[in-house]
C-alpha cells in the first residue's frame, strides 16, 4: 500500500468517525478487508468500528448501487465513499431522483486509479477528485499519463467487423449467460422496482437462457443504459460468465458522445440525459432530448 | 476396501477412447471464452484440469440451465396439438470432473426422485458414468474437508482419477457401474503399481459442521439475517453456479401458432421467486431471502435428504461481486451458542 492509499485511508476513518460520534449519520458505507484479505464492501454503525474502513487499489465496488434500495433507507443518512466514477453514479442518481441529497453524505476520495495494472475506464478517468462532495478527504492521487487516443480503440476495431463476424464473436458471449442478472444488480443506474426481464405482460424477453433469450436480455440492458451508463465497468467484473459487457458499454459512451455534443453521463447533476429528457420547450417534433 | 486400478500413461486419451468405444458422449471441463465449464470432448489435451475447479459447475450436464419440456402448435381451427416430451437419449459420460461436484450429484438425485421421479433429469443420469479426478491443489475457497468430502472422496464417482507422478493414474473402483467398466476394458484398467502415491490437495477444516443446524433450527428470527444480507446484490451467481441448487421455474414461450414449455433455473435470492400474482411476498427482503438460502442448504434440506446441500466446492465465493464469504458466515454461525438465550419478559 502506498503512502498516499495509507494518508487517504486516515483521512476516511476520521471523517467516518466523527459523522457517527456527532449522530450525522447512521451508517457509514465505505471499504474494508474479507477474511482472504479482499476488499469488500462494508457497513459501519458505531466510531469504533471505523478503523475495519480501509483505501487500496482493489476497492473495485461501486458503493452508490446500494443507495436506492429500499431496504437501505432505515440505514439514512448514509455516509458513502465515493471514487470519482461512483461521484458520477450518484449525480445520475439525483438527476433521476431515485435519492435525495440530504440523506446522503459523500465522503469523496481522490482516487489514482483501481487494479495492478489499472483498469481500462481508469486510465482515461477525467473524474479522479470527485467534486461536490461533503467531506472531500485531503491527498493527490498518482497522476495518470492519461492517453488522450486509444480510450475507443477496441469499439472501433468492433466497428469494423463484418456483421457475420460480429454475431460469431458475440454469439459465443452470450450463450455463456446464466441470466443470475449479476449485471444489473451491479449497476447502480439498474434500480427499477420492477425490471423488465421480469415482465410477462406482455413478455418482453424471454427468461430462458438460450441464445434468443440471453440476446434480448443483454441488448435490452444496453439499450436502457444508453447516455445513463457512467462506465464503473461493475457489470463487467461481476459477471461470472466473462461476457465483456465493457465493449458494450464503450460502444454506448462513444456513441452518446458523437450524437450529444460530447455528453458524458453523470459528469454534473442537471444537464439534461439524452432520451430521457421530456421538455415540450425542446425544438423538435416530440419533445425529446 | 476398493478395488484400485493402475492406467499406464496418457489416462486422458485412454479414457476418452475407451468411454467413445462404448457410445458415450463424454463431457469434460473445457475452455469455453475464459471460462471453464463442461462440454462435449474428443481430444484429451483439451481437458482443462490445471484450474482449481471448473468455473461452471457439473450440475448443468444433468440439469441443463434451460431444457425444453414439450412443444406445441395451434391448428387452422384453433385445435392444440402436443409434441410429446422429448427425453435425451445419449448416453453421458463425465471425466475429469473434482469429487465435490460428484457428490452433489448425490444430493441431485434426491431431489429428482423425491416426491416425483423427473424423466428428463433421470434418463440423462441413469446411463451416466462419472469418472472423477481428485484434486492435487486447492485454494483459500475450497472447503469441502468442511462438509465431510476430501479432495480424494469417491462418493458420487464411478471411478475416481487421480494422476500419478509417472504420467499415469490411480482409479478407485467406486461403483458396480464402474467395476464393470473397468472389466469390460481391462487393456487399459491395469493391476494396481506400487509407485509413488498420488498428491492429494490440503485443504483444511475451516469450521465445524455440526454447529450449524443447532443454531439455524432454533434462529428463525435473528438480526443476522439482515446483517449479512446487507452487502448482498441480490443477483444470482451464486446458486446458479452451485452444483448443489436445483431451483427451477417454467415458462411457456409462444410465437404465433406455435409454442414451448421450457424449464429454466431460478434462485431464491429474487423477489421475484417468491412474489404471489396478488403482489403479495412472503420473502420481501434481502434478509429473508438470505435466510431461506442458508436455511435450505444446511437444515431443511438435511430434514428431507439426511445431507447437506452444499459440497463445499467454494464457487459461490469466488463468483460474488460484493465479496460475501460463506465460509465465514458458517463460521459467525458456528461461534454463536445454539440455544436462544431466554428473554426476561417486563411487564
Amino acid at each position: 500500500m502506498s503512502d498516499t492509499h495509507t494518508e487517504i485511508q486516515s483521512g476516511v476513518r476520521a471523517v467516518a468517525a466523527r459523522l457517527l460520534s456527532e449522530g450525522r449519520v447512521k451508517t457509514v458505507l465505505g471499504y474494508a478487508l474479507g477474511a482472504l484479505n479482499e476488499t469488500v464492501p462494508c457497513f459501519i454503525k458505531r466510531a469504533e468500528d471505523t478503523k475495519r474502513l480501509v483505501w487500496n487499489a482493489r476497492c473495485f465496488h461501486n458503493l452508490a448501487t446500494y443507495l436506492p434500495r429500499e431496504h437501505m433507507k432505515k440505514h439514512f443518512p448514509m455516509a458513502v465513499v465515493v471514487k470519482g466514477c461512483d461521484r458520477r453514479a450518484v449525480n445520475m442518481l439525483l438527476k433521476e431522483s431515485m435519492i435525495t441529497r440530504e440523506n446522503v453524505v459523500l465522503v469523496g476520495v481522490p482516487c489514482g486509479g483501481m487494479g495492478e495494472p489499472l483498469l481500462h475506464k481508469c486510465l482515461y478517468c477525467e473524474v479522479r477528485k470527485p467534486e461536490d462532495v461533503d467531506e472531500a478527504i485531503p491527498g493527490e492521487p498518482a497522476p495518470i499519463e492519461t492517453p488522450r487516443e486509444g480510450r475507443f480503440d477496441s469499439v472501433t476495431k468492433l466497428e469494423q467487423l463484418e456483421p457475420d463476424a460480429l454475431w460469431e464473436q458475440w454469439k459465443g458471449h452470450v450463450e455463456r449467460c446464466i441470466r443470475c442478472y449479476a449485471c444489473r444488480q451491479a449497476c447502480p443506474l439498474c434500480y427499477c422496482k420492477r425490471c423488465i426481464a421480469e415482465k410477462t405482460q406482455p413478455q418482453w424477453i424471454e427468461s430462458s437462457p438460450h441464445l434468443r433469450g440471453n440476446f434480448a436480455w443483454n441488448v435490452v440492458r444496453a439499450f436502457h443504459l444508453f447516455g445513463r451508463c457512467v462506465g464503473c465497468g461493475e457489470c463487467e467484473r461481476v459477471c461470472p460468465a466473462g461476457i465483456p459487457l465493457g465493449e458494450i458499454n464503450s460502444k454506448l459512451a462513444k456513441t452518446v458522445r458523437e450524437r450529444f455534443v460530447n455528453y458524458q453521463a453523470g459528469m454534473d447533476a442537471v444537464t439534461p440525459s439524452p432520451f430521457t429528457t421530456y421538455d415540450l420547450g425542446i425544438d423538435n417534433d416530440e419533445g425529446i432530448l | 476396501m476398493q478395488e484400485v486400478k493402475y492406467i499406464r500413461d496418457d489416462w486422458r486419451q485412454t479414457c476418452l477412447d475407451a468411454l467413445a468405444g462404448e457410445g458415450y458422449v463424454v463431457l469434460g471441463p473445457m475452455r469455453d471464452g475464459e471460462k471453464v465449464r463442461f462440454r462435449p470432448c474428443t481430444t484429451g489435451s483439451d481437458l482443462v484440469l490445471d484450474q482449481v475447479n471448473s468455473d461452471y459447475p457439473l450440475k448443468e450436464a444433468f440439469l441443463p440451465k434451460t431444457e425444453r419440456l414439450l412443444a406445441y402448435t395451434f391448428g387452422p381451427g384453433g385445435e392444440p396439438a402436443m409434441t410429446p416430451p422429448e427425453v435425451a437419449t445419449q448416453k453421458l459420460a463425465v471425466l475429469g470432473c473434482r469429487p465435490c461436484d460428484a457428490a452433489a450429484l448425490v444430493g441431485l438425485d434426491r431431489v429428482f426422485n423425491w416426491d416425483y421421479e423427473d424423466a428428463f433429469y433421470n434418463q440423462r443420469r441413469r446411463e451416466s458414468l462419472i469418472l472423477s479426478v481428485g484434486c492435487s491443489t486447492s485454494d483459500d475457497r475450497c472447503f469441502c474437508t468442511s462438509l465431510g468430502l476430501a479432495p480424494d472422496a469417491s462418493e458420487g464417482s464411478d471411478l475416481l482419477i487421480q494422476p500419478l507422478p509417472d504420467g499415469g493414474a490411480r482409479v478407485t473402483v467406486v461403483s458396480d457401474k464402474g467395476r464393470a467398466f473397468a472389466a469390460a476394458h481391462a487393456d487399459v484398467f491395469g493391476p494396481s503399481s506400487t509407485g509413488s502415491p498420488p498428491t492429494v490437495a490440503d485443504v483444511p477444516v475451516r469450521l465445524d459442521i455440526e454447529m450449524i443446524k443447532p443454531w439455524l433450527d432454533a434462529h428463525f428470527a435473528d438480526d443476522l439475517w439482515e446483517d449479512i444480507s446487507l452487502q448482498c446484490l441480490g443477483c444470482g451467481a451464486c446458486s446458479y453456479q452451485c452444483p448443489t441448487c436445483h431451483c427451477f421455474d417454467m415458462v411457456d414461450e409462444t410465437h404465433w401458432q406455435q409454442g414451448e414449455r421450457r424449464r429454466n433455473h431460478d434462485c431464491c435470492s429474487f423477489s421475484l421467486f417468491t412474489r404471489h400474482t396478488s403482489g403479495h411476498n412472503p420473502r420481501p427482503t434481502p434478509a429473508s431471502r438470505w435466510r431461506n438460502r442458508l436455511m435450505h442448504k444446511f437444515r431443511y434440506f438435511v430434514e428431507r435428504f439426511d445431507r447437506r446441500a452444499c459440497v463445499g466446492c467454494g464457487r459461490c465465493m469466488r463468483v460474488c461481486g460484493a465479496g460475501l464469504s460463506l465460509i465465514e458466515i458458517l463460521k459467525t454461525v458456528a461461534a454463536r451458542p445454539a440455544e436462544k438465550p431466554v428473554q426476561e419478559v417486563t411487564a
